[in-house]
């Protein structure tokens, strides 16, 4: 072998992967975090619905609470419950 | 002795009274038992029965004193006239004393009868009691009211030429003047007179001494202000006026009441300063810029007492302190700009500060003085890129902040950017220099080319508390995404790895950024076939990661990745640090010993800008020998079997990692788009809460904003007319220099 790769340092940056580009709920782009944040990424999370609907953590959370009777995807009105 | 009234003979009693009150103004000895006898005499005609004789003791002893006064100002006018104040002065204080002792023997009539009589001090400011001249005062006050009457009153005029005469004298004699307690003693003769006063008691004082001392003072300081302006120098004039000043307010301590201080004060800086307000002006030009420094301390001395005197001297200050720092600003020659900029701004910067404490007494308006001209001289854009201060600073932060920082200390390097953090203080685009800033520490961070964490993470805390937490949230960030991925590679290495039975056939380390946290711009990106000798290792790495994090997607950034090459085709072995692009290119020669620049282009699908800036680098390094002088896309490359370094192990990388032109271009457009944004968000904002606002009103509430740099009008209308296409706001239908918020 004329030369071999000792050691490697990658670098890659990670976006989130979801079906749509925005919020259903705050409607901005899952790029930028939720209003009630100041910067994106781990601090203002996204998470999944199993109807596989996609959020900013804190507009679904802001939203579960406000429902009084059942909690239902404000998208598909199907029960909401997080995917594992 | 009986306490009881009793009936009493007045005309005896104040037979024997009369003589002892007489022996006690003239301050003769009275023996003890005489003056308990008297002390009761007065008790007893107060209380005598049937009726007191209090009213008629103070009718008796008020002529007394009436006659006993006028006799005394009849012996002083058998005196010599040349010795008044002398004569003036010993009357004085003997009579002063007597009345005191006077004042004392007479305790019963002034306690119980006098003051029982006399309104109230309420009554006397609120009441409309007419000032009643018949209204009895206790002794003491009496003795001195008929020494007013008596003996001021037909004296005054000679009494103050002759005080104003010796005032003179002690102007002419550098204070030494003879009989300097005499003419003290009178003029605190003029204020105790009416001591007993509740009000306007300097009032006597004031127009009897203070007036035409005033007057005549003032003559002589114009006077001698005229004859020193004709016959002296600048230098020697400033100097001659603190010098009477100093005097001044000496004699003014040693003369007048406490309260006369400040309008002596006054009156020798109208004749002397303000006066030749004119005069010091056109001089304090040279005077600041030749900086003869006593002459500029003696001058701010005489102006400082009137603060918008002291604006013209300030601001004169301030345009040389400019001009000195664009002047040396010009000269900066060489490659090291970032460094030269720095070092002048920080020795101009010190040196007047310096001379402010020295010369200025660290006078506030001119510690803001300076203030704004360091601001005008870091903010100087001779071509209009304003850009080029932000820029030089972050590279000086940056030269400071890498690796090889020319073998300063740790305390050095802290020392120099602390003066960073002075300029930063004075930068109007605090936001460009933030981009800037975090471009390369992004690069510090990715190339791991920082010096210390420790110094990169205390420089933020300065930026942090000069600025705010909101300015370096993102740099905090990128610190943390640091640490993230220490964790990440360890956990990947020492247990996912083992755990899953594979071995990498590299060492393997990574840096996950989240993508809006870093500012990596566009301009390197590029498409690129990764050769396989990387793809197990990455996606081994991409397995694990989907298992730690949830909804997560990995963009491989090849033109930020580096790693290290072992050369096995040399007679030594060589260990190069080089950039991913360029380990691509040197695995092709593998199989073969000749490849085109195409061919390497083609099979890599590498851009021809990254690919040549890359390949470059090799050839100049000597790695790869070309046989044409500029690489083209027929340039054959071969391995240099002959490539020797004497170090066995370096990096190739430095060229590569430089901030270009073209990233320096995309900073300030992406600065600027940012500023817009930030402009239109403020205004939709403002326009919210207010619904109805004028234009200056609007612009102001921009401006105030505006934290971390200065917007342009021009740029605030734009937005401005942007946001009235978007229709969020319009003009209001009757003003025409109004806008209404379209909710
Ligand atoms: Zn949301
Ligand atoms: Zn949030
Ligand atoms: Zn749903």
């Amino acid at each position: 072998m004329k030369v071999k790769i000792k050691s490697w340092v990658g670098v890659a940056t990670w976006r989130w992967v979801a079906n749509d580009d925005t919020c259903g709920i705050c409607r901005l782009a899952f790029e930028n975090c939720c209003p009630d944040c100041k910067l994106p990424g781990d601090d203002c999370p996204l998470v999944w619905g199993q109807c596989s609907h996609c959020y900013h953590m804190h507009c679904i959370m802001k939203w579960l609470n406000s429902q009084q009777v059942r909690q239902l995807c404000p998208m598909c009105r199907q029960e909401w419950k997080f995917k594992e | 002795m009986s306490l009881k009234p009793k009936e009493m003979n007045f005309s005896d009693t104040w037979g024997d009274l009369q003589k002892t009150v007489h022996g006690v103004i003239t301050l003769s000895n009275i023996p003890r038992y005489v003056w308990q006898d008297r002390f009761a005499d007065v008790y007893q005609l107060c209380v005598a029965y049937p009726e007191s004789l209090a009213d008629k003791l103070y009718i008796e002893t008020k002529n007394f004193l009436d006659n006993h006064v006028k006799g005394l100002l009849e012996h002083l006018s058998t005196l010599s006239h040349d010795n008044i104040i002398y004569n003036y002065y010993e009357c004085w204080r003997r009579y002063n004393k007597g009345i005191i002792y006077l004042h004392e023997l007479y305790s019963y009539l002034n306690n119980q009868h006098i003051r029982k009589n006399k309104l109230s001090e309420a009554e006397l400011i609120y009441g409309n009691h007419p000032i009643d001249d018949l209204e009895q005062m206790e002794i003491g006050e009496l003795g001195l009211e008929i020494w007013k009457k008596n003996m001021i009153e037909p004296l005054q005029g000679s009494l103050v030429s002759a005080i104003l005469e010796c005032i003179n004298q002690d102007r002419n004699n550098n204070g030494h003047l003879i009989n300097a307690e005499v003419v003290r003693g009178v003029i605190e003769s003029f204020v105790a007179v009416n001591k007993f006063k509740k009000r306007n008691n300097i009032e006597l004082y004031r127009t009897l001494l203070e007036k035409p001392l005033v007057a005549a003072s003032g003559e002589y300081f114009r006077s001698q202000a005229d004859i020193w302006f004709q016959n002296c120098t600048i230098t020697q004039y400033m100097e001659r006026v603190i010098k009477l000043f100093e005097e001044e307010s000496v004699r003014c301590q040693r003369f007048l009441h406490s309260s006369s201080h400040a309008i002596m004060k006054q009156c020798c800086e109208k004749y002397m300063v303000e006066d030749y307000l004119c005069a010091l002006y056109n001089e304090a030009k040279s005077i600041i810029s030749q900086e003869r420094q006593q002459d500029m301390a003696n001058m701010y001395i005489l102006l400082r007492s009137v603060s918008k005197n002291l604006i013209p001297y300030m601001t004169e200050f301030k345009d040389h302190i400019i001009e000195e720092g664009l002047q040396r600003l010009n000269e900066i020659k060489g490659d090291n700009m970032c460094m030269s900029f720095v070092e002048i701004i920080m020795s101009i910067y010190r040196k007047y500060k310096e001379m402010i404490e020295k010369i200025f007494q660290s006078d506030k308006n001119f510690t803001s003085a300076l203030d704004k001209a360091c601001i005008s001289i870091v903010n100087y854009s001779p071509d209009n890129k304003s850009y080029k201060s932000s820029e030089l600073l972050a590279k000086y932060c940056d030269q400071l902040l890498k690796k090889s920082s020319k073998g300063l200390s740790e305390m050095e390097v802290d020392e120099k950017l602390t003066d960073a953090i002075i300029i930063f203080k004075y930068l109007d685009d605090k936001d460009m220099f933030q981009k800037f800033y975090s471009r390369m520490l992004a690069k510090r961070l990715i190339h791991q080319n920082s010096q210390s964490m420790d110094a990169e993470e205390s420089m933020i805390d300065k930026l942090k508390t000069a600025c705010g937490y909101e300015f370096t949230n993102k740099l905090h960030r990128m610190f943390t995404d640091m640490k993230i991925s220490e964790d990440l590679t360890e956990k990947f290495n020492s247990q996912y790895l083992p755990d899953k039975r594979v071995v990498l056939s590299l060492n393997f380390h990574v840096h996950i950024l989240q993508a809006g946290s870093w500012p990596l711009g566009q301009t390197n990106i590029t498409s690129f076939t990764i050769p396989q000798e990387f793809t197990q290792s990455m996606q081994a790495f991409e397995k694990f990661y989907n298992c730690q994090y949830n909804g997560r997607r990995l963009t491989w950034m090849y033109h930020l990745s580096q790693g290290e090459l072992k050369l096995c085709y040399l007679n030594k072995v060589h260990l190069i640090t080089m950039q991913t692009f360029q380990m691509a290119i040197l695995l092709l020669f593998e199989n073969t010993l000749t490849m085109t620049c195409s061919e390497i282009v083609n099979t890599l699908q590498l851009n021809w800008d990254q690919f040549l800036k890359n390949c470059v680098t090799l050839v100049e390094c000597k790695i790869l020998l070309a046989n044409t002088k500029e690489l083209e896309n027929d340039t054959v490359l071969s391995l240099n079997e002959k490539y020797y370094n004497k170090r066995t192990r370096l990096r190739i990388t430095a060229s590569l990692q430089k901030e270009t032109p073209m990233e320096t271009t995309q900073t300030i457009t992406s600065v600027e788009e940012d500023r817009k944004l930030f402009i239109q968000a403020t205004i939709v904002r403002i326009m919210k809460s207010r619904k109805l606002l004028k234009h200056n009103a609007l612009i102001q509430e921009i401006l105030s904003q505006c934290i971390t740099f200065n917007p342009s009008i021009s740029m605030i209308k734009k937005c401005i007319e942007t946001l009235i296409e978007k229709q969020y706001m319009e003009r209001a239908r009757n003003s025409r220099d109004e806008y209404s918020y379209i909710a």
